[in-house]
């Protein structure tokens, strides 16, 4: 699952994260982050069993968490499935399937928007 | 030995025998050339890819009062009309005029969206003539209204073209799309074993005449494309890199918007995908065995978009089938690898164009004359210095003399000034003659008093506005030092020296990092 953590300033000095790893069964891959004293966001990738339980507890230790529900969606009637896009994608979400039409996953997409802008005929669109 | 007329009877009587170029490789493998060519009559090739050497002619009509269009734009892109009055030839890659839409919507749209009949905004603007006294027009266009909606492309299909990765720090936007920086993708484009020229690479049926696929329309072959290269390194009998190219028309009346796409490739430029398939007569063994090349037999150079100059280093050589896998090797590195052709569209046209052969709806046509196969290199273009005119050179200020001055007095005026060369002028800034420092030496040697009795009366000139190329030449043709700079009033504006000169190419040197 991915979320957007929100950090507010007296959160920032806090080892909730840590805390949650130690605590819950979950692996946990950090995409994307921006945080400084004045606090920040995080997108963050979360899987395991304990992933749900070790939300909810970071939750209650003050993060604001906001699951994503991006949908990284390819216009059929525009896309020419050249593949451009394929080799941009820097968590592979991207591919050409075996008769050579381009296939996006949704799932591992993290919306860093490359192929949207790399796009030669603007046919990949990211909508959080 | 099969000829073009045999195969037509057979494509006529339903009998003739046609496979894709994808097919045509299994089918040599498995029975060699000379069966293939017995067995095979027709060979489907195709590609999908950008190519911005494309655009339209399109003749719009008389309009009443009659207008002789000198600019025309079309949804805001320029097209060119230095031809007739109603007659524009709008290209691929011209941007829009608007700058906050600039290349987003380009001349390749523009061609996209009349084919696919929607209307197009036309703005006409004209000088007016006695015949054609109507100044400008705005009005909106459909392709079905049009007289004429030709697609004429100067350059397309090339026949092998070097892949793309980028060396530098930084991700570099190109025709080859997106490159992220440390050779982080490579990005090629060719169809491969598919594509129409890689299947006839010594061009034994392909030329002027020849019908093919163009854009989901019959178009037509209508010669050797610009730059058409035929010097190239060759490796199992396929150019690895460039090579051949075609010039190609076809009717945009006819054109399905599924076979052609108006694209802009970001930071780069507007560009039309084209779809282009051609059928190889298989009319010997030899045209078959070339047929069969695969993916695998066909060399792609990898090349440094990094170093924007027009020898690219070469990073590497690989092949399609490679390049098709998703990643290659680079100096010990996976890099995925994405293609910028869509390899699926040039699957459906050779296979559409199978199908159009064999249900009888296009026949074969021979070639008025084949494409050259030898003697074709295209020259680079030599830029000279940018032209300097005399008047944009910085110079000293301006110093003059007088007919009547004392040598000593001109004496000291040259060393105070630190200068050789004093045009010696009238009271109205005319010139009279030059005097250098060597004539004043003169003078005293030979114990002259007046400046009128030494200095040159005959003196070379440069004018204000004469290219600083041409003095230099000057200088060395008569073999002097210094000329004074005239204007068109004959008045004395300044000096230019062999020393300005040689300064301006030290600057002009150091610019160009020389």
């Amino acid at each position: 699952m991915k979320a957007w953590l929100y950090f507010s300033p007296k959160m920032v000095n806090k080892a909730v994260i840590t805390d949650m790893i130690k605590n819950f069964d979950v692996s946990f891959n950090i995409l994307r982050a921006d945080i400084n004293s004045q606090g920040g966001k995080m997108l963050i990738d979360i899987t395991g069993k304990g992933a749900e339980d070790g939300i909810s507890y970071i939750e209650n230790e003050g993060i604001v968490v906001s699951r994503i529900k991006r949908v990284v969606k390819k216009d059929e009637d525009i896309c020419i499935d050249c593949g451009a896009c394929v080799s941009l994608c820097p968590v592979r979400a991207i591919s050409l399937e075996s008769d050579w039409t381009v296939e996006v996953n949704d799932k591992e997409c993290i919306g860093c928007k490359l192929c949207t802008y790399s796009c030669p005929t603007k046919a990949i669109k990211v909508v959080e | 030995m099969k000829t073009i007329e045999d195969i037509n009877k057979r494509i006529k009587d339903g009998d003739a025998v046609v496979v894709t170029a994808a097919e045509m490789s299994q089918i040599v493998k498995e029975n060699g050339a000379e069966q293939a060519a017995n067995d095979i009559d027709v060979v489907t090739t195709g590609t999908f890819g950008a190519m911005c050497s494309s655009g339209a002619f399109l003749n719009f009509g008389h309009t009443d009062p009659p207008i002789k269009m000198t600019k025309t734009y079309l949804n805001g892109v320029e097209a060119y009309s230095g031809i007739a009055a109603v007659d524009t030839y709008i290209g691929a890659t011209q941007p829009s005029r608007n700058p906050e839409i600039g290349i987003e919507y380009g001349g390749s749209h523009v061609i996209e969206d009349l084919i696919r009949g929607k209307d197009v905004e036309l703005v006409a603007d004209s000088y007016g003539t006695d015949c054609y006294p109507l100044t400008e027009l705005k009005t909106h266009i459909n392709i079905e209204n049009l007289n004429d909606a030709v697609m004429v492309n100067p350059r397309n299909s090339y026949q092998n073209y070097a892949a793309a990765v980028n060396s530098t720090e930084e991700t570099i936007h190109t025709y080859m799309g997106t490159l992220l920086p440390e050779m982080g993708n490579v990005s090629f484009s060719s169809a491969g074993g598919l594509s129409p020229l890689l299947n006839d690479p010594y061009f034994k049926t392909i030329g002027l005449g020849t019908k093919i696929f163009l854009c989901g329309a019959e178009g037509y072959v209508i010669g050797e494309g610009t730059q058409h290269n035929t010097e190239v390194q060759r490796k199992n009998g396929v150019p690895v890199n460039g090579a051949g190219t075609l010039m190609v028309k076809g009717d945009m009346k006819q054109m399905d918007p599924e076979y052609v796409r108006g694209a802009t490739m970001p930071k780069y430029g507007s560009t039309l995908y084209v779809g282009i398939g051609i059928p190889i007569p298989i009319l010997d063994s030899n045209i078959a065995q070339r047929t069969a090349i695969s993916d695998e037999d066909i060399t792609c150079q990898v090349m440094d978009y990094g170093i924007p100059k027009r020898s690219k280093p070469i990073v590497m050589e690989t092949n399609y089938k490679e390049l098709r896998s998703g990643s290659i090797e680079i100096n010990g590195v996976e890099v995925e690898t994405s293609p910028l052709s869509s390899y699926k569209k040039a699957v459906q046209i050779s296979e559409e164009l199978k199908n159009w052969i064999d249900n009888g709806d296009f026949m074969l046509s021979n070639p008025v004359k084949l494409l050259p196969s030898q003697g074709r290199s295209p020259r680079p273009l030599k830029i000279r210095r940018q032209t300097m005119l005399v008047n944009e050179i910085k110079s000293k200020p301006l110093i003059t003399a007088n007919p009547n001055d004392e040598i000593g007095d001109v004496a000291k005026r040259l060393v105070q000034n630190n200068v050789n060369h004093l045009p010696v002028v009238d009271v109205d800034q005319k010139l009279l003659g030059i005097v250098t420092s060597w004539d004043i030496a003169n003078a005293v040697a030979k114990e002259k008093n007046r400046l009128k009795d030494v200095m040159t009366k005959k003196v070379v000139i440069a004018r204000e506005d004469e290219p600083v190329d041409i003095i230099a030449r000057r200088i060395d043709k008569h073999e002097i030092s210094g000329l004074p700079i005239i204007d068109k009033n004959n008045h004395v504006k300044g000096m230019i020296t062999a020393e300005d000169i040689s300064r301006l190419m030290c600057v002009k040197n150091r610019e160009e990092g020389i």
